[in-house]
């Protein structure tokens, strides 16, 4: 197996609602492995979200160990947390976030900006070739199908050449085809550049074409099952 | 892509809204550089005018101070006089450098009658003495060309000859050479006689009342008014011009009955504090249209970092620190003030000859020329003032913005 590049130890997230302690994540142990890919699935309210939100260092966990690319976050400020995800998280969301006045390629160049470095459209054609976008540059988001969008958005996260892409729901606004376009992409990139993909889904077909299925019941792991990905074309329909 | 085309960018996402709140700080701006540019060119004007008096010092007949120095200014009908032995005693004073004697008259313009407007049914005639005269303005000369060359001063005992200024001769459409009519009612007398005289010579413009005078000898005026030992006004140059040197002279000669002694400086702080109240409102409008203008661009702002909730939240997610929201937002602040700073100097460029008409028509300033002057110091502070003004109105939203946390942002924009 490969190096460890995600390790969570007891990982809990508890919130206060009024008098009530809400344990959204209740002690989760799980290591995520350099090069795969893996599914989170589970019904809605079961901790995905909280979960991969706590995997990215987007959120800060109530109680546990967390270690992300070698560096232990838990009690990590908000700017601490800004400094481990910086060119290491790739991050793609339900909602594209698209800057509407902004082409595709400028899009696709927003993450370099933030992290001080010069605009490469060497670098934009090659990563929005790999998303099948390279006839899209100029264009506007709002001349984008929403299947289009979400490949933008795969891009921009791609820019930076992270080592883990976290993808929360990405398919949540697409249709059959395009979701199905989507996580080959994923299995694409793990298996060919040797990206780690996290990413949730409610689409049980989607989420078996990952390495590791991880399945999440009122905060706590239930099962962890291989997937179906480097072992055959799925017959997504049926699985 | 930079920061600044980032946020230039994201202003034109609501356009409308952008150009509503640059309008706004525009109209600040051209409101505030109006103002300024009217209280410089206003001194200016000011300073222009009472140096093209020629004096230091006005010997007058005693009366409201305001009256005295717009009337050195601007003219007037309700004249006072001082007798002659005035003059006789203050011309042996041994600090003055030399000395004029001026009386003035109004005379009636052919065919207007007294119920018309002042200003166009009067001539105002002064009688000199052509080398004191000359002596304190030496920058006056004649106007050349056709129907002006040979323009020449008059001489002393003559009782018909005239000079014009500048714009009287234009209304009257005289040149050198014509005959010019005006309707004298002598002192004491019922009935104005017509009298006739030649005009040997017309001024060049010096943009003082002057260009709206008619001179003649002091001696033909004062009898043609029947107005023997009067006089208006007495022209004072002291040898040594400083504030102790005019006080000095004015105890001396205060002590003249009927007679009050007016510095120039005097003059100008007399003229400064007739529009000082105009100049105040006009300072709050600016200052309530400068906060209104504020609060535009902070709501405006604040409206935008709400709407973009979830974009600010996967910037922090693709590694944006809180400094590069912070810088986001706040140069899209700084664009906008700037943008309305250099429509609203543009504008204000644009409309100071209205805006000079407008308070002109309000308000007696008491001096000719231009008195609203903008210059390249005062839009520069104008722009450097909007870069305060954007700095402040963008810390807030900067700040919200960039204290959020990403999670919540991005759940916010969900």
């Amino acid at each position: 197996m490969s190096d460890i590049i995600i390790q969570a130890r007891g990982l809990k997230r508890y919130y206060q609602r009024g008098i009530e302690t809400v344990k959204a994540l209740d002690g989760v142990d799980i290591n995520i492995h350099t090069g795969e890919m893996v599914s989170v699935l589970g019904p809605s309210g079961s901790g995905k979200t909280t979960l991969i939100n706590l995997l990215s260092c987007l959120d800060a966990p109530s109680a546990g160990t967390l270690s992300v690319a070698g560096k232990e976050v838990g009690g990590m400020s908000e700017e601490g947390l800004t400094e481990v995800r910086r060119g290491v998280l790739g991050f793609i969301f339900q909602k594209f976030y698209l800057l509407p006045t902004l082409t595709v390629a400028e899009n696709v160049e927003l993450p370099l900006l933030f992290l001080g470095r010069n605009r490469d459209r060497a670098a934009t054609m090659e990563v929005l070739k790999q998303v099948g976008l390279s006839d899209r540059v100029g264009h506007l988001p709002r001349e984008l199908s929403g299947g289009q969008m979400q490949r933008v958005a795969i891009a921009r996260a791609l820019m930076i050449h992270p080592k883990v892409l976290i993808a929360d729901e990405p398919t949540g606004n697409l249709d059959k085809a395009n979701s199905e376009a989507i996580f080959k992409l994923f299995q694409h990139l793990v298996t060919e550049q040797g990206l780690t993909v996290i990413v949730t889904t409610h689409n049980l077909a989607l989420g078996y074409l990952a390495d590791r299925v991880i399945t999440l019941e009122d905060g706590r792991i239930l099962k962890e099952e291989r997937g179906v990905a480097h072992h055959a074309e799925p017959e997504l329909s049926k699985v | 892509m930079k920061y600044l085309s980032l946020a230039l960018k994201n202003l034109l996402r609501r356009p409308l809204r952008s150009i509503l709140t640059i309008a706004g700080v525009a109209l600040a701006v051209a409101v505030a550089v109006s103002l300024s540019g009217f209280n410089l060119g206003y001194k200016r004007a000011i300073n222009g005018s009472i140096e093209k008096l020629g004096f230091q010092v006005m010997i007058m007949a005693k009366g409201c101070p305001y009256e005295a120095a717009t009337m050195m200014l601007k003219g007037g009908t309700g004249l006072l006089y001082l007798p002659n032995e005035a003059f006789e005693n203050v011309r042996k004073d041994q600090e003055i450098k030399s000395i004029t004697p001026i009386f003035i008259g109004v005379s009636q313009k052919e065919g207007s009658n007294i119920s018309g407007d002042s200003t166009k049914s009067f001539t105002i005639i002064a009688g000199i003495d052509v080398p004191s005269f000359r002596d304190m303005k030496p920058w006056m000369d004649f106007k050349k060309g056709t129907g002006y060359d040979g323009g020449r001063w008059f001489a002393e005992d003559s009782k018909q000859e005239i000079v014009m200024g500048f714009e009287v001769a234009e209304y009257e459409q005289r040149k050198v050479g014509d005959t010019f009519y005006a309707s004298i009612t002598p002192k004491g007398k019922p009935d104005a006689v017509m009298r006739e005289f030649k005009v040997v010579g017309v001024l060049d413009r010096t943009g003082t009342q002057d260009d709206g005078t008619v001179f003649m000898p002091i001696a033909a005026a004062r009898t043609y008014f029947n107005q023997p030992n009067d006089l208006t006004i007495i022209g004072v140059k002291l040898k040594e011009f400083s504030g102790v040197k005019i006080k000095e002279f004015e105890s001396r000669w205060l002590k003249l009955p009927e007679v009050q002694v007016v510095s120039l400086e005097q003059v100008k702080g007399t003229l400064v504090s007739l529009v000082g109240t105009a100049q105040a409102m006009v300072a709050a409008v600016a200052a309530i249209a400068i906060i209104v203008a504020v609060i535009g661009v902070i709501n405006t702002i604040l409206m935008s970092v709400y709407e973009r909730t979830g974009e600010i939240g996967i910037m922090k997610a693709l590694g944006a620190r809180r400094g590069d929201i912070f810088q986001l937002i706040w140069l899209e602040t700084l664009a906008i003030c700037l943008l309305g700073a250099a429509v609203g100097c543009v504008l204000a460029f644009v409309g100071s000859q209205l805006v000079e008409l407008a308070i002109k028509s309000l308000i007696n300033l008491g001096v000719t020329g231009s008195i609203v002057y903008i210059t390249g110091e005062v839009l520069a502070w104008a722009m450097a003032g909007a870069v305060a003004l954007g700095f402040f109105a963008g810390l807030y939203p900067a700040w919200r913005a960039s204290s959020m946390r990403p999670i919540e942002a991005i759940r916010q924009g969900e």
